[in-house]
């Protein structure tokens, strides 16, 4: 144990923020307002999760602090915890914390009392004395996870969404590509733009060292242990089976708040995931994320669908192998999709790739508990104002993912390789990131997000389901109808009027 | 049991013995060894014995210092553990007295003892929902103060049955000569009696410790961020990155350490500890 | 035998205490479990028998259940012989006896949480010892994602810990079998094993019972080690009845159903202690 290197770590990491963060555009209002000294004597307290993304709320925490003269106080709970102290805290009406790091499925919950437990921050977005941040460069997706019924709730600060990674360098060898086209009769496509491809060219590279490094390689790599998050890979992975042109939904039918979960559309994507499970290593059943992100990194495993996290860490060469070897692209899709309203399938002449932002994306909302309102607000605004955005989307160690238009490369964004090459990136591995994670966020097509009260339940009755189908446990067909079932049961729990009302709601359907 | 044995049959014994031993020690042994294993050993499951197949290193323990925080578990689980301890003891003790000294007509004093005892029955998760609910209206939720509360109420029955038996063990006759010389109810106990029942006092607090610091599901519920104690701790260190055998065996040994060293202490009252008296040593 | 009121003194704390902190709670839990509850909207109405009827009908439930009932099934019986079988062979004339026996009993003293982090690495399938064992004898197991194999190693990290708990129990009590019960024995020439099952487990008879009492009523409570181990998983193969208990009160805030599902477990428990009451009540003569 050694004192000194924990003292030192926490000066690198606040001369690290320091130096690093340029300085802001202020209006004039904001020079007045900060010269008032208005928060002296405030504390403001954040709730948020033990885990990377929430590194930054620290850092930026210490330069808000002197900006504003006011105090920080971020407090850190496991993943496990976080739901149930967020929702103590606000039934009980103790209002111990100002903010919460939020995740998206949490929202349901937040609008299921009377009057909802989280503020509006609209006024305050207006209100030029605050640090200012452009709506306009959040991403379609992404805004629609920071409102509710159309207004603004969250700042913006985490982008989460799924996209595939894959091994660059791999599917480019000649030499494979031959044997592939030989075996399955057309060209490996790099990357791959259908989930036919993938499933190919997955199970074409399962099983045998094509690194050559005396080790059994994998087609690819995922994390399935129940209780994690491995039913946001299914929701990625079975979006473009039953999102098209023709049908948005992917959850419940708006009407009447029948669940879809169990539609044909939804079967063949759980069969097709059941299929994916046996080009990785069985022990995948039992894997948390990390253990999932693990052997991409290591370089034994062709494809892995997961979050911006993964391509970052990549770079980082005391974690990876394949730091300039890693290509990504958006999630794969389909010709042939079925509409679970109209139960048909049909058939486009074109590929329909459908975005996702699966995950957490973590962001702060304001409780309506909080005594200082405006002080908690100009902390969250501070973090998300552009400076202070793209320094945390460029850096991979910070767990934010990048999701405003600034973070992206020409031609959708202002940013340049160099930034990214500045932060450790290696050049190669930049720009078919960003661009994924463009797509993925401006594609009119999304999975959406299911945020309902009870997301919590819901979203853990697929888990059970997906990870009863992966094991084997339950036939695809049996685990989705058993998802169905326990999909209706929670709603009749939690009142099948509020619950399609909020639902309605969520997704801004009109009727 | 004396027995003429064979030399044949004292080598089975032996060996019946030395395995059963191993057997016993080899998750601690492979907890030690792991968390003196240096990086790139974390995953080769052949290398087990330090200095023969690898050269040890406290990379491990560095890093849960100082990426970690087990320093804060490890103090709410000392603190909670011991108050509850000390509370039991002083209950507990008193209310053994009462039933092992005193004459008790309308209740009779073996009938109180198995009441007391039916608390262990009760199912904690029974309680679980009521004492959440509490805890949140007394905003005492992620409190020491809460966690004691509810350990106490578990670890009371150890408390008050095991001391009442060792009470009964001791002669009555001495306590009978210090009341006759004028000492009062209270000082017989606390001079006479509670002397002569110190190592069963010992016994008990190092059972009731060790429950209370072992003790999962009201941990889990009750704390987090603040007090959270090492179980606590514990689950949530799995969640980060990949399962690095020799960080989880650091966390590992920091967890169950305390108890188990403080109850190699104690093997005489161990038994009679366990069973709530029905079986002595 | 004293009187007086000094023993209300003494004795009233800790009644009081207890009387507090579990008739209010168990009362309250009963209650709930005939309301619905919901997050955000507090208690909610009141639904008779319909929280109970819904467990019934849940195969969630019947798996919970049917996977305590393994774990009791299997885990209790082998540790009471396996105790059984060791402390018969510790109780003799032996040197260096006392090391063992303390090594014995730690244990029992573990965290089933610390014992279920550590049954990850020791189970892992491609990094762990167990399976590297295994290779010389050409097999492999995947442990953690098979819901058997996940059972096994559940059963296999819970023998190991309480095992010693019916080991030192028993040991005691055959240590304390007086001599003259077996001096007529061996004028007999019986085998040791006639002596054992004739004249010492008779014995003991009380002492295992109470082991066996102590040891179900711990095994119905079992979450600690199962949470941490596969926290119910692969899919919900190994979930455990309080762990499906917790999931449903404290994660998502079901608080009916929770309620029902525990108060449940409690009928259960109290039908296998009722069995043991009366010899109790003998014990604390």
């Amino acid at each position: 144990m050694s004192w000194k290197k924990v003292v030192g770590l926490i000066v690198a990491f606040s001369l690290l923020g320091l130096t690093c963060v340029s300085a802001y555009e202020m209006t004039p209002e904001r020079k007045a307002w900060l010269a008032t000294n208005p928060y002296k004597g405030v504390t403001v307290r954040i709730l948020t999760l033990k885990a990377t993304v929430s590194q930054p709320l620290f850092i930026l925490g210490r330069k808000w602090e002197k900006e504003t003269g006011g105090k920080v106080e971020v407090v850190e709970v496991p993943l496990a915890a976080f739901h149930q102290k967020i929702f103590t805290d606000l039934i009980t009406g103790m209002g111990e914390y100002d903010a919460f790091l939020t995740a998206s499925w949490y929202y349901g919950d937040y609008f299921s009392a009377v009057e909802p437990y989280i503020i509006p921050i609209e006024k305050f977005m207006k209100d030029p004395r605050f640090p200012q941040w452009d709506p306009d460069t959040v991403l379609p997706a992404i805004k629609k996870l920071l409102t509710w019924g159309g207004k603004w709730y969250g700042i913006p600060n985490d982008n989460d969404g799924q996209v595939l990674y894959y091994r660059e360098d791999i599917l480019t060898n000649p030499e494979y590509r031959k044997r592939f086209k030989a075996e399955f009769g057309y060209d490996l496509p790099v990357p791959p733009k259908t989930t036919d491809q993938f499933l190919d060219i997955a199970k074409f590279f399962n099983g045998w060292d094509w690194d050559k490094d005396g080790k059994v390689d994998y087609g690819l790599s995922m994390h399935l242990k129940v209780g994690e998050q491995a039913m946001f890979h299914y929701a990625s992975w079975a979006a473009c089976y039953v999102i098209s042109p023709d049908n948005p939904y992917f959850w419940f039918n708006p009407e009447n708040m029948e669940p879809l979960i169990n539609s044909e559309g939804h079967l063949k994507a759980m069969e097709d995931m059941v299929e994916m499970v046996n080009y990785g290593p069985r022990a995948m059943l039992a894997w948390t994320l990390g253990e999932g992100w693990d052997l991409f990194l290591k370089g034994d495993a062709i494809f892995c669908f997961t979050w911006g996290d993964l391509g970052a860490l990549a770079q980082d060469p005391k974690e990876s192998r394949v730091k300039g070897k890693v290509g990504a692209t958006p999630m794969p899709g389909r010709y042939e999709v079925y509409n679970p309203i109209k139960k048909v399938w049909k058939k486009y002449d074109k590929v329909i790739q459908v975005g996702n932002t699966t995950g957490g994306s973590w962001h702060p909302v304001i409780s309506r508990y909080s005594k200082h309102p405006e002080a908690t607000y100009d902390y969250c605004a501070f973090m998300a104002v552009k400076e202070n955005a793209f320094w945390n989307f460029t850096r991979g160690w910070t767990g934010v993912d990048p999701g405003r238009t600034f973070a992206f490369l020409p031609p959708y964004g202002t940013a340049s390789i160099e930034d990214y090459v500045e932060q450790g990136w290696d050049p190669h591995d930049v720009k078919p990131y960003t661009d994924a994670y463009y797509i993925d966020f401006t594609n009119p097509l999304q999975i959406l997000y299911l945020r309902i009260p009870g997301g919590e339940e819901y979203w853990r009755a697929l888990d059970f389901a997906l990870g009863k189908a992966a094991s084997g446990e339950l036939s695809p067909e049996e685990a989705l109808d058993e998802c169905y079932k326990d999909f209706v049961r929670i709603t009749n729990r939690l009142g099948k009027e509020r619950q399609l009302k909020l639902f309605r709601e969520s997704v801004g359907y009109k009727g | 049991m004396k027995q003429k044995e064979g030399s044949i049959k004292r080598v089975f014994i032996w060996i019946i013995i030395i395995a059963g031993t191993l057997w016993m020690l080899f998750p601690f042994y492979w907890a030690v060894s792991n968390s003196i294993k240096p990086k790139i050993e974390t995953f080769n499951p052949g290398s087990l014995f330090p200095y023969i197949n690898f050269q040890p290193s406290l990379w491990a323990w560095d890093k849960v210092f100082t990426q970690g925080d087990p320093i804060k578990p490890l103090i709410n689980s000392a603190v909670v553990s011991t108050a509850t301890t000390a509370i039991v003891l002083v209950i507990g003790t008193m209310a053994a007295y009462a039933l092992a000294r005193y004459r008790w007509n309308i209740i009779k004093s073996k009938d109180l003892t198995v009441w007391f005892l039916s608390q262990r029955v009760l199912p904690p998760v029974v309680v679980l929902i009521p004492f959440f609910i509490i805890m949140m209206k007394l905003h005492l939720l992620d409190t020491w103060r809460g966690l004691v509360l509810v350990y106490v109420t578990f670890n009371l029955p150890f408390g008050v049955v095991i001391m009442r038996e060792m009470f009964r063990d001791i002669p009555v006759e001495l306590e009978e000569a210090a009341l006759i010389d004028g000492a009062s109810d209270w000082q017989a106990f606390t001079r006479v009696s509670l002397p002569l029942a110190v190592n069963g006092l010992i016994a008990t607090a190092i059972i009731v410790f060790a429950f209370a610091w072992n003790e999962a599901l009201f941990a889990l519920t009750l704390t987090s961020a603040k007090a959270g104690t090492m179980p606590v701790y514990i689950l949530s260190a799995r969640s980060t990155r990949g399962v690095l055998f020799n960080v989880a065996s650091v966390n590992t040994l920091l967890a169950i350490a305390p108890p188990v060293l403080l109850a190699l202490t104690i093997q005489r009252y161990l038994v009679r500890g366990l069973t709530f008296g029905a079986v002595k040593e | 035998m004293r009187k007086g009121y000094m023993k209300f003194v003494f004795l009233l704390p800790a009644v009081v205490w207890v009387l507090i902190f579990t008739i209010y709670p168990l009362i309250d839990s009963l209650r709930l479990s005939f309301f619905t509850y919901r997050l955000g909207m507090g208690v909610g109405e009141f639904v008779g028998f319909q929280n109970f009827i819904d467990l019934f009908k849940s195969p969630d439930y019947w798996n919970a259940f049917r996977v305590m009932l393994i774990y009791v099934c299997v885990a209790v019986p082998v540790e009471m012989a396996l105790g059984l079988g060791f402390a018969w062979v510790f109780a003799r004339e032996l040197k260096g006896k006392a090391v063992f026996r303390t090594i014995f009993t730690s244990p029992l003293f573990t965290t089933g949480v610390a014992v279920g982090y550590l049954g990850v690495t020791m189970f892992h399938e491609t990094g762990g010892p167990i399976n590297y064992f295994l290779s010389f004898f050409g097999t492999q197991v995947p442990w953690l994602s098979t819901g058997f194999w996940a059972t096994v190693a559940i059963l296999l990290l819970d023998i190991w810990r309480w095992t010693p708990f019916a080991f030192i129990i028993l040991l005691a009590a055959i240590q304390s079998v007086p001599e003259e019960m077996y001096e007529a024995a061996s004028l007999d020439t019986a085998s040791e094993f006639q002596i054992f099952r004739y004249i010492t487990f008779p014995s003991i008879l009380p002492a295992f019972t109470i082991a066996l009492l102590l040891r179900l009523i711990e095994a119905f409570k079992q979450f600690g080690l199962v949470f941490s181990l596969t926290e119910g998983g692969p899919g919900r193969t190994t979930e455990i009845y309080c762990v499906l208990n917790y999931r449903t009160s404290i994660k998502y805030f079901d608080f009916g159903h929770g309620s029902a599902m525990a108060f449940l477990l409690l009928l259960i428990v109290m039908i296998v202690v009722v069995q043991f009451f009366g010899r109790m009540r003998k014990i604390y003569e």
